[in-house]
């Protein structure tokens, strides 16, 4: 029987090197594994944000899909998240998606959903999915068509899948299109915008006060705008602060637009890159950030663990708040091990793959998409504790901490929580999402 | 306006239909997509994809893959994957993306066949069509391709042979034990449940058995091309009602009483009510509904205007359904018996009884 698993050691893949990744890690050269563990990969608004959901980041706005009925099919598991009033479909046949005849019908679709509803919705998001992809629709033309008839903005939102490694993937355009409907504004200079996620950052996050310590007053967020107006005055901030990678062309086309620049800010888990991010973000504020205490907190913490829990080993997984690369070489870094990862590796792995690799050249690297993962049995390689649903998923029964919460874990507050949680799934607690 | 949902969501489409009947074949499930398609099927429609493993995969075509019709390069992934893991056949799934780009599916079959020295059979889904059609054209071609010749009048002794076994069909995710049960009880033999634990090397077997039970019409096509080939006699039937259904439907108290279900489930509920009333009783389905099974009265429904027309034109006072579709009928007064229909809502039954 042939069981196979796709996998080599941090050590042989930093010797290859970025640029001789080897075919079994791309997950372009390979048929893909939708696992339970990595369903997000495939769709993405199964566990957390997809476009559909992001598209409806706007306060008010509803969402027209228009595709054929397989597209819009897992929506329903959304209903239970209180999107039912909000999606709306017009189905596509045999004969739209050779002809093209369905974006005749956009206009009337988006009125009739118009008129369906008690209250206007501030913004029609028409999401289009593979078949326009490929019919080359100019949706921009088609939208602006539909606003006319409703009387409403319509916006286009692409749930390319076929683009996933292209310039401009899905995740990255809808990061885009939610901020689209902001208007030039005057600036404000005590507002700044926090960008990169469709769920609120986490409560505590050091980020907040050290903004109003520089003395910012409106900190917004889209996910936590109440209303449209609150959206809108998102165009009032000084600055963006992006804290998502993909949420970078948004900035660049916020900048370019509405004239407000952008710094960008890591996810990290590595306690001294935090302090050092703040020490850079200080420098290119042109002040000083005082993060001792912060620091000082998440310290305590990561050492509680480590005191209680010496060399404890973690498989790490990538379907987690946080780059499972740059985890696993913290976790190291701390002192303990990881015997396994579950990732995809891209050449901007490198940069903690090498360094991995000089702490702990046997951990093993799983290419977590390949179809050989249908062979992975855990019983090879024991771990204490795993962080990720994937990594639970290989590994039933151990301790698990998915991380996968929807409140976004960030800089000192995340790592502190980070550690509580490990901590408290260590002596025996079910931890459900992220924090204890 | 046709096409247009305003109160409910998609359902369950072809390729899932397809990829429900071959999860527990045995064989590489390749879905000809961009990852959404297995996404959905995977993270929803599939239930029993959180249970037990199944080599389910995506071909992860990107935009160039499709502008440029590079089958080669599937094949390429194919044929690596097969390498790897134990399989006895491949099946490749059609999507809306080579519906768009009009892949030669069968010119793809034979070229991963030859290439993979594996046997291939093809289903060419759009993700416009629903599930049922996606499961008929999938049991058809399974027959067609593996059911083994076998001499004449050489039969297993009492064997049953069940097509429709899904838990798209059934909205239950192990249900073989309850028909097991049920045609041993009866006397009969062997029970062959195509797709729900009985793989490949029982669906060889087909035309040994001495009788087709059919639990949903996506089966019939099948189940014909059986009868055709072997002489097997089928039947549409559908013993899944558990008691606790029986009983809510022997207390329905209504004159007019509507329906919503697939064909098989539909028709027995009605003759499970018509054991206690003698209600006029509707069926009323979004999915295949063969004539050779269907009352005169009986309504395939096309667009959720069209349900309203009918409910409101023919006064129900009792319609029998998934929950879902009521959002459909907001004018609706009449009373509601829930019966979850996966296909409609993605609710199992085990969630309501």
């Amino acid at each position: 029987m042939n069981r196979t698993v796709d996998c080599m050691t941090a050590g042989e893949l930093a010797a290859l090197g970025k640029d001789h990744i080897p075919g079994e890690f791309q997950s372009s050269r390979h048929l893909i594994y939708s696992s339970p563990a990595t369903l997000a990969f495939n769709s993405p608004g199964a566990q957390g944000f997809g476009v559909k959901r992001a598209g409806l980041a706007v306060p008010g706005s509803v969402m027209l899909l228009v595709a054929p009925g397989c597209c819009g099919r897992n929506t329903a598991a959304l209903n239970a998240l209180g999107y039912r009033e909000r999606f709306f479909y017009l189905l596509m046949d045999d004969t739209d998606i050779v002809t093209g005849r369905h974006l005749n019908k956009i206009s009337q679709a988006v009125r009739e959903v118009v008129e369906s509803l008690r209250e206007k919705p501030t913004v029609v998001m028409i999401c289009i999915t593979c078949v326009d992809a490929l019919l080359g629709t100019d949706m921009e033309r088609v939208c602006r068509k539909a606003s006319k008839a409703a009387g409403v903005p319509v916006r286009p939102c692409y749930m390319y899948a076929l683009t996933r490694e292209g310039r401009m993937p899905p995740m990255v355009h809808v990061r885009k299109t939610i901020y689209e409907l902001l208007e030039k504004r005057p600036r404000k200079r005590t507002a700044v915008n926090l960008l990169g996620e469709f769920s609120p950052f986490m409560k505590d996050m050091e980020l907040y006060e050290i903004l109003r310590g520089l003395g910012v007053k409106e900190i917004r967020e889209i996910s936590r705008c109440r209303d449209f107006e609150e959206y809108l005055s998102m165009a009032e901030a000084n600055f963006n602060l992006v804290l998502n990678p993909e949420c970078r062309p948004a900035a660049e086309d916020i900048r370019k637009r509405l004239g407000i620049p952008s710094i960008e800010l890591t996810r990290l888990y590595q306690i001294d890159k935090i302090h050092r991010q703040y020490e850079l973000l200080g420098g290119a504020l042109g002040t000083d950030i005082d993060d001792q205490s912060w620091y000082q907190r998440a310290r305590e913490k990561v050492d509680a663990f480590g005191r209680k829990y010496p060399n404890t080993r973690f498989a790490v997984g990538e379907w987690l708040n946080g780059n499972a690369f740059e985890l696993s070489l913290a976790l190291l870094r701390y002192g303990h091990q990881v015997p396994e990862i579950y990732g995809t590796v891209t050449p901007e792995q490198f940069v903690y793959l090498r360094k991995i690799a000089d702490l702990s050249p046997d951990t093993r690297i799983y290419s977590n998409l390949s179809p050989t993962m249908l062979n992975y049995d855990c019983g090879e390689y024991p771990a204490d504790v795993t962080i990720g649903q994937d990594a639970a998923f290989y590994h039933p029964g151990c301790p698990n901490v998915p991380w996968n919460q929807e409140e976004q874990p960030f800089g000192y507050a995340g790592l502190g929580h980070l550690f509580e949680s490990l901590l408290a799934a260590r002596d025996g607690e079910k931890i459900t999402g992220g924090s204890v | 306006m046709k096409g247009l949902l305003k109160y409910l969501s998609p359902f369950a489409p072809d390729q899932s239909g397809a990829a429900s009947v071959l999860y527990d074949m045995g064989g590489l499930t390749i879905i000809c997509d961009a990852g959404g398609c297995t996404g959905n099927i995977c993270g929803f429609d599939e239930p029993r994809w959180f249970l037990r493993k199944s080599a389910i995969f995506s071909a992860g075509l990107r935009d160039m893959d499709a502008i440029l019709g590079r089958d080669d390069r599937m094949v390429e992934k194919i044929q690596d994957a097969a390498k790897k893991l134990d399989a006895g056949f491949a099946a490749l799934i059609g999507t809306p993306v080579p519906a768009v780009i009009a892949t030669d599916f069968r010119a793809l079959g034979r070229m991963t066949e030859k290439r993979c020295h594996l046997p291939v059979l093809t289903v060419e889904c759009t993700g416009t069509r629903l599930y049922d059609e996606g499961e008929a054209d999938t049991w058809l071609a399974l027959f067609t391709k593996f059911a083994k010749d076998r001499p004449d009048g050489v039969y297993e002794k009492g064997a049953v042979g069940v097509i429709g076994m899904t838990p798209l069909n059934l909205s239950r995710v192990d249900a073989d034990p309850v028909i097991r049960d049920e045609l041993k009880a009866r006397g009969y033999g062997p029970v062959y449940c195509y797709g729900m634990r009985d793989g490949l090397e029982v669906l060889q077997k087909a035309g040994e058995a001495v009788l087709n039970l059919v639990v949903s019409p996506s089966g019939l096509l099948a189940a014909r091309y059986l009868e055709k080939r072997f002489g097997t006699p089928y039947r549409m039937a559908y013993p899944f009602c558990s008691e606790e259904l029986k009983e809510k439907l022997h207390a329905v108290d209504g004159k007019r009483i509507l329906v919503l279900h697939q064909q098989a489930a539909a028709n027995a509920i009605r003759e499970e009510i018509r054991k206690t009333s003698e209600a006029e009783i509707t069926v009323g389905t979004w999915f295949l509904l063969d004539e050779e099974f269907k009352k005169p009265q009986d309504v395939r429904l096309t667009t959720e205007e069209h349900l309203g027309r009918l409910v409101k034109e023919e006064r129900y006072d009792v319609i029998i359904g998934d929950r879902m579709q009521k959002r459909a009928l907001p004018d609706y007064e009449g009373a509601w018996l829930h019966v979850p229909q996966f296909a409609v809502s993605g609710e199992l039954e085990e969630a309501a009884f």
